[in-house]
Order: C-alpha cells, then structure tokens, then sequence
C-alpha cells in the first residue's frame, strides 16, 4: 500500500508534542527561581527551592507521608483487587460481566461524589458512628476525615476499580489447565495458588501494583478531600502552595519531585518487567 | 508443606490397602474443608469490595432523597423520605453540569479526531523514533494531574502576558487541558486493537479493486470502531469528572461541576448537592448501559481495561 501512514502521525504527534515540552519546561524553568512569595521570584537561576525542599522538615514530612500513605494504599488495592479479579476471571456464566460492569460504573464515577458519601458515612452523628457508640466500641464520634488512615482509604477508592480490571486481565492470560493439571497431582488450592497462580501472575502484579503505586503517589481529590487539611500529600500541598500561597516556583519545584519521581518508578518498572520476562524465558 | 507431600496423596490412591484408604480418606476430607476456607475466604473479599466500593454511592442516593425543609441534616438511611432537594437544586450547579458535559464532549471527540490518525501513524509508519513517539502520546497519562494543572496555569499566564489573551477560566483553556489528557485513553484503545488487525482483510478489498481511501472506510474502519468507541468513553468520563487539572483552570464562577462540588465539599453544603450527585450517578449508569447496548462491555474491558484515571 502507498499510504503514508507516518504523514498522518504529525499534526496529533506536534499538538501534543508542543503542549506537553511548553508546559513542561516553563514550570521545570520556573521552578529554578527563588520564591519571594504572593506570586513574585528572583531574577537568577539557583536551587535555593529544591534545597528548602530537601532540607525543611515539613516538606520531607510531607514526601515521607506521601510514599507511606501510597506505599499502604497500593498493597491493599492489591490484596483485595487480586481475590475479585480471580473470582470474576474464573467465572463461567454471565454473573461474571455483570460484577465486573459493577467494578467500571463505579471506577468511571467522579471521585468527588464517592468522597462525599465516605464522609457521609463517617459523619458525627450519621449511621454508623451511632452504631459504633451505642454498642460501646467508641465512645466519641470516629471520624477516618483528616487521618492518614483517611487517605489511604480514599486513595483505595481512586486504584481499587482499576486494580481489579488490570489483574481480571492478567488472571485471563493463566490459563485453567494449568490450575487443574496441579489439583490432579493433589495439590491444595493454597498450594495451587502459592506455587502456579501466583509466579505466573507475577509480572501483572508488579506491573499493576507500580501502576497503583504511581496513581496513589499523583492523586488529588480523594487525598485532598479526606486529609482534611490536616494530612498533606505532595499533590495537595501543590495546590495548596499555589491557591493559598500564591508561590508559584515553590509549587513548581515541588511538582517538578513529584514529576522525577512517578518518572523514575515507571523506568524502574519497565526494567522489573523486562527481566522477569527474561528470567521466565530462561527458566522454561 | 514439600513437594513429596502432595505425592504421597496421589501415591496413597494408588497403592491403597485398606489402612491407608483410611488415613487417604481422612486426608482428602481435610483436603475438601480447606477448599471450602479458601472458597468462602475468596467470596468474603469479593463482597467486601463490593460493599466498599458502591457503599458511598448508595449512601449519596440515598440520603438525597431525606427531606425535612431548612433545617435538613444529610442523613441516611433517609428518615423523611421526600424528593424536595431536586427541585432546590440552585442554577449554579446546572450550569457548572452543563460546562463538563460540553467540555466532556468535546474533549472526546477531538481525542478521537486526533489520536485515531495518531494511532494509525503509530502502528503502521515505520518511522526510526516510534516507541519515543509513543511515550510522548502517552506521556499526559503518566504525568500526575496535579503536575500538568500547575503547567499549564503557567503557560496561560505566559501566553497571556505575551498575547493579551489568558486563557485560564475560559472555556477554550479548559477545553486544551481536557484535551490533552484525553488522547492517550483514545490512541492506547486504537492501538491496541490496531496491533490485533488482521491485515488480509485489507489486501482482500484492494486486489478486489477497491481504492486506499474505501478499503479505509469500509474495512478498516468498522473493525477499530469499537476501540474508537471505548476510547472515546475513557476520555468523557475522565475529562467529566476531572479535579486536579480543572482546579487550576477554572475561575470563581466558571467552574466545572467535579470542581463545583469539590469546593462545596471543603467549605459548606446543602443537601441540594446529593441531589445533583445522583443525577450524575445515574447519568453515568446510563451512559454505561448505552455503550454495553452499544459495542458491549467486553470489547471495552478486552482493548482499555488498564486505562488510568484520576
């Protein structure tokens, strides 16, 4: 065929292309100015900001919560996405399309409303707090709002859906025949699952659980909403920095470590997939 | 637990007396209970995602429909049933619906009109720089939110100090964000349905007489039309319920509704937001169920399962 498919890459490749190293670079070239505050910077081009991040104990508190709260919300994405994922995989009639439309209608529903029920939920006098006092579990209000707990749970209902319709794709690469090759040899559904499920779903898991990791590390709304102001995530004290404080080469500079660090744990999980595949390869 | 073990139940069977029948019996009962652990185990977890994840939602409908005039609380299960909220709710909420969906719509739509050629050129050119083209169109995926929101703010500034037009809190500023990180939901759908194509059915209708541009329109356009239409989907339904970009863009009284209902949610509220929430939740529910009518479910769960949204 004589289409020049490649003539038909440069208007989309160039829109995009332009956007993304214009955006990028004004606020990567901003960030190197000294913040004076309510919006005015120096006049040379210095670290001073990138040290103040590094070396001030609020920021390296707020980088430290950031890992920790995505760190904990990624691990359970996983445990619970994993089960979920099998069950709908392996399941022969139509309940299984039905249970995972359940998984996309809520994962494509703005976390903003899903937030908004959380706090419903927990709220001072709602349903469950008077459950929890009246049996004499608690006996002031419990409230997830503004702990880390908060925003782990809330970064869960940001990755949970997608965790699951990642890993419902990786349990289809498995195939059944293996499962019951291991169950006719006697072996137990744990041992099935420790020594065939799990090493072939293993790259899927690492892939999903750095793709979880990297959502939980760039969320907003869900980490904004339930930290309450009073728990910051490097996402919210960016906006913060900028809507409250007005220093827009401090917010730069702490988006540009965000930024180098989603960036580097993609390349690190590239460089884990590759050599599994590679160890796998050598393997079989 | 070792490997000789899991013999031995096999060895049992087979050189089974009457003594060890017993003791092979006894295993395989201990065998089935723990089968029964793991299959209760596994349906727990799955009903407690379940719970966890639509809880909030069917608390939001729920509650929207409590009455009680002024002094309403938000309260679920609702304790005076009535539906007066969804006729309080103010123009303003309206207005900022009305200002996602545009922006919604139109985010999609040019997504498609710009990522399925993308995606055509990436699967078909053999250009020398195509896998580093395909991180830069993918690239506004992995970029958090937050981070292209701030970009962006600062290259409106820049580009209105310049020009005279600052597009941050128009519609057309909005629209460009929205945009852009639209397009990776529509190229990664198209490519991946693309790199499936079966190249026969083209060289079919060309040797058959048919010119480049019909085989285009008639062959190989029906086939990637689902991965069109499930980009599409990802792209609405990020773009209509996107915060952190939209926050930086927005300006106080020309707000998106995710943004609307943000700030309502870090200020004050009335209960008139739950109603509009469940007006959201079931627009979504519909859209959801046209587009299974439509291209079905498992063609977009099989091309964009791994989509990523904020």
């Amino acid at each position: 065929m004589t289409v020049r498919w490649d003539l038909l890459l440069i208007p989309s490749f160039l829109f995009t292309f332009i956007l993304l190293s214009v955006s990028q670079t004004l606020f990567l070239e901003g960030s190197f100015y000294k913040d004076l505050g309510l919006g005015r910077t120096g006049d040379t081009l210095d670290l001073v900001n990138y040290v103040r991040v590094f070396t001030d104990g609020f920021y390296l508190t707020t980088l430290w919560i950031t890992v920790k709260v995505s760190a904990l919300a990624t691990i359970c994405t996983l445990v619970f996405s994993f089960p979920v994922a099998y069950v709908i995989a392996r399941m022969r009639s139509s309940w299984g399309m039905i249970l995972l439309s359940g998984i996309v209608v809520s994962t494509f529903i703005t976390i903003v409303i899903k937030v908004f029920g959380i706090i419903i939920i927990f709220s001072a006098d709602g349903w469950l707090n008077q459950f929890l006092m009246s049996t004499g579990i608690t006996t002031e209000p419990y409230s997830i709002i503004g702990t880390q707990e908060g925003v782990v749970i809330g970064l869960m209902y940001f990755t949970l859906g997608f965790g699951v319709l990642t890993l419902y794709s990786v349990v289809q690469t498995i195939p059944t025949s293996l499962e019951e090759a291991a169950e006719i040899h006697g072996a137990s559904r744990p041992r099935m699952f420790r020594r065939v499920i799990l090493p072939l779903a293993m790259p899927g898991l690492v892939a999903g659980g750095l793709m979880v990791f990297n959502m939980c590390m760039g969320a907003f709304t869900s980490a904004a909403l339930l930290g309450g102001g009073k728990v910051f995530t490097l996402p919210v004290l960016i906006q913060r920095t900028i809507m409250m404080e007005v220093k827009y080469s401090m917010a730069g500079t702490l988006a540009a470590v965000l930024l180098v660090a989603v960036i580097l744990i993609n390349v690190l999980s590239i460089i884990l997939i590759r050599r599994m595949h590679f160890a796998r390869g050598v393997l079989a | 637990m070792s490997a000789r073990e899991d013999g031995l139940i096999a060895a049992d069977a087979v050189r089974a007396t009457p003594d060890t029948r017993a003791v092979a019996a006894g295993k395989a009962m201990r065998w089935r209970s723990r089968q029964a652990v793991n299959f209760w185990l596994k349906w727990v977890m799955v009903v407690l995602a379940y719970v966890f994840l639509h809880a909030p939602l069917i608390v939001v409908i729920g509650a929207s429909f409590n009455g009680g005039g002024e002094y309403a609380a938000i309260e679920f299960p609702p304790a005076s049933p009535s539906i007066e909220w969804y006729f309080e709710i103010p123009m303003q909420q309206f207005e900022a619906l009305g200002l996602s969906f545009a922006l919604a719509s139109l985010a999609s739509l040019s997504a498609v009109i710009i990522g399925v050629p993308a995606a055509l050129g990436l699967v078909r050119s053999n250009l020398p720089g195509k896998t580093l083209i395909g991180v830069v169109f993918r690239s506004p995926l992995q970029i958090p939110a937050v981070v292209s929101g701030i970009a962006f703010l600062q290259m409106y500034y820049l580009v209105g100090d310049a020009t005279g037009f600052f597009a941050q809190g128009s519609f057309i500023g909005l629209a460009i964000g929205h945009i852009f990180i639209a397009i990776p939901y529509v190229v990664g759908t198209v490519v991946a349905v693309l790199q499936r194509f079966d190249h026969r059915l083209e060289e079919a209708a060309l040797s058959l007489g048919a010119s480049p541009w019909r085989t285009f329109r008639r062959v190989t356009l029906p086939v990637i039309m689902p991965g069109v239409y499930a980009g599409a989907l990802y792209a609405f339904m990020v773009s209509f319920g996107d915060v952190p970009l939209s926050i930086f863009l927005t300006a106080p009284g020309y707000v998106t509704y995710p943004v609307e209902l943000f700030s309502a949610l870090e200020n004050d509220f009335d209960p008139s937001i739950l109603a509009s929430g469940t007006l959201v939740i079931l627009f979504c529910l519909v859209v959801m169920i046209v587009v299974q009518r439509v291209v079905g479910l498992d063609a977009l769960l099989k091309i964009g399962g791994t989509g990523k949204g904020r």
